[in-house]
């Protein structure tokens, strides 16, 4: 039981990472980042790579670059850094020149062939499989069998929810700064924030990769933790569902990120685990997915601010003091 | 130097299939303004209705035309209850990019839950082998080309000759503008819905025909080629399509021959991404049939 919690909390703060991440993007600075999954993907292969032992290790069952068994804190910040360098690239050829929509599908395109380039180029990171036997953080300074003690298991929710904090406490200190108010300028009226005189390249292109290192972050977190990172694990329904668990907390809105994040892709996929199995396998996953898509159609329709909506900035009037 | 001969042939093939699928997404979304990101998933759907009739006992050819018939009215019906309540009520068109991917996800895992996620193929009867010049078809492909080339004339000469495909150009021109000189856009989307919906549903089951088998998880596929060509051509530009529906399928077939079959996808990927950097508006964004949408 201590185990199942423990987990849960970690998926948690994974998830509530990614859901901040997106949301700064989404609902701050209005980009539709449909290959958002992408970045988390390039932050948990990175941490990968950099925690595993080289390849011949394990009996050389499995192909991946680098292997160099750094210490702990090491791949999970080469893991953000990874997140945000990645961006860079994907944003300059997609943010550039297209319109609001064609950026959002060329993403989806992205996102997609992505995953069919590392699912084919085995020797890269281990194809199909994926990489798999990832150790988990300081085990090898405190051993293999450590690792599965409870006292470890929330020394890893601890550190993960101090990631969270980091990343809620960036996030908001980004929201509310100047800065912030001209992402949302962008994001309300384009032709009009470029009319003041705002930068909107380079807005776009540093929220994506501010995103990027959160999301990369949120990556490298969860493969410590579960120990292997696959092609399956990343496709592009995964961003579908944390656009859904934004659409419901509320977009703009951190903390609504943060609801979103536990309601939807925690609380949902674990309240129907219990449920009982019937029918064909996959029949159950199936219903989730059309349960998540009327989750968005539904929160589009009747609440389309979400739970928690965004808070309306006002202005003191100058003139009446 | 045979292999290449081959490799274009298949990419005949490919790109006629391809062709279909991207007018209809492409007119839909000049028209309506809208990005169907269900396409795909209608397609699948569309060709499983086939799929049953033609394990039923039904020749593939007569399941064709059902499974154009599935996708029209599956469109028809998604445009009215669920888009278009969207669209009035203000939805932005980055609402609806979303709101259309719920939907796909939604279509794909009923279907998903109805016929699970085994491969499965047509009784067809692929005819003898033709031989010209190294190209290697079989009749049936050839036939499906033919079926493409005789669509791709039909939407030319509907855009072209009728007063109906007037009324879209004009629609997709400016919709208000054409609605206040007396142009009924409501009944023009609806038609635009039903025809684009059966050149879906016809691209979805011809996509089947050409394959081995097929499962309900080649929706995501067909629609991220469909999304390529579209996008490579102008999308909103019929003939763009037709264009880009020309190189996504040589490209992928030549390069499966040239390269690796595993990599054609990606070959032809990049091809886009070249060409959302050099020229976002697409190739045939200033030639098309239609104005610039957007």
């Amino acid at each position: 039981m201590t185990f199942y919690i423990t987990t849960l909390l970690v998926y948690a703060a994974v998830d509530i990472i990614a859901c901040i991440a997106l949301n700064m993007q989404f609902g701050v600075s209005g980009l539709v980042n449909f290959g958002f999954i992408l970045f988390q993907a390039a932050g948990a292969y990175t941490a990968a790579v950099l925690s595993l032992p080289p390849q011949s290790a394990n009996g050389g069952f499995q192909q991946y670059v680098l292997g160099l068994q750094l210490p702990f804190p090491l791949p999970w910040i080469a893991g953000a850094i990874a997140g945000g360098v990645v961006a860079i690239p994907i944003g300059l050829v997609v943010l550039r020149k297209l319109r609001g929509d064609y950026q959002a599908i060329a993403l989806l395109v992205i996102s997609i062939i992505a995953n069919i380039v590392i699912t084919n180029a085995r020797p890269f990171l281990n194809g199909a499989a994926g990489v798999s036997l990832v150790p988990p953080p300081l085990a090898d300074q405190i051993g293999v069998e450590a690792v599965n003690t409870y006292e470890y298991q929330y020394f890893y929710v601890v550190i993960s929810l101090l990631c969270v904090g980091l990343v809620l406490f960036a996030a908001n200190r980004i929201a509310n700064s100047p800065y912030g108010r001209s992402l949302r300028a962008m994001r309300e009226n384009e032709v009009a924030a470029a009319a003041l005189g705002k930068n909107l390249l380079a807005q776009k292109l540093t929220m994506f990769i501010v995103g990027g290192v959160m999301g990369g972050l949120s990556g490298a977190i969860l493969v410590g933790f579960i120990g292997l990172w696959a092609p399956a694990g990343w496709l592009y329904p995964e961003t579908i569902v944390l656009f859904a668990a934004i659409i419901v907390g509320g977009r703009g809105n951190n903390w609504g990120a943060i609801l979103g994040a536990i309601l939807v892709p925690v609380g949902f996929f674990e309240a129907t685990r219990f449920l009982p199995n019937f029918g064909q396998p996959g029949l159950i996953p199936a219903f989730q997915w059309v349960a998540i898509g009327s989750l968005i159609l539904g929160f589009l329709w009747f609440r389309p601010k979400g739970v928690f909506p965004e808070r309306r900035r006002t202005f003191p009037n100058p003139s009446a003091g | 130097m045979s292999l290449y001969a081959a490799a274009f042939g298949f990419g005949l093939v490919s790109l006629a299939v391809i062709a279909v699928g991207a007018v209809g997404f492409t007119m839909q979304f000049g028209i309506t303004n809208l990005i169907n990101l269900a396409y795909g998933d209608i397609m699948i759907t569309s060709a499983f209705a086939a799929y049953f009739l033609n394990h039923a006992g039904v020749s593939i050819w007569i399941a064709l035309l059902v499974g154009a018939a599935t996708g029209a009215i599956f469109s028809f019906l998604l445009n009215r209850f669920i888009y278009a309540p969207f669209q009035r009520k203000g939805t932005p068109l980055i609402g609806m990019v979303i709101v259309s991917l719920a939907i796909g996800i939604m279509t794909s895992n009923l279907l998903l839950a109805f016929v699970g996620s085994d491969n499965v193929s047509y009784h067809q009867n692929p005819g003898s082998t033709v031989h010209l010049a190294g190209i290697i078809l079989t009749t049936e492909q050839l036939l499906l080309i033919g079926v493409a080339v005789v669509l791709m004339l039909a939407i030319h000469a509907l855009l072209r000759y009728t007063r109906l495909g007037k009324a879209m150009r004009a629609t997709a021109a400016n919709a208000t503008l054409a609605r206040n000189c007396g142009i009924p856009t409501g009944r023009v989307i609806d038609a635009v819905w039903l025809i684009t919906g059966a050149l879906c549903g016809m691209a979805g089951t011809i996509a089947a025909m050409n394959s081995d088998s097929f499962a309900v998880a080649n929706g995501s596929g067909f629609l991220i080629t469909i999304l390529a060509a579209a996008v490579l051509g102008g999308a909103g530009q019929p003939y763009g399509a037709m264009l880009g529906a020309v190189i996504i399928g040589e490209l992928t077939e030549l390069s499966a021959a040239v390269i690796s079959p595993e990599y054609k996808a990606v070959v032809a990927f990049s091809v886009l991404v070249v060409v959302m950097v050099l020229r976002p508006q697409g190739l045939l964004a200033k030639f098309g049939a239609m104005a610039a949408a957007g």
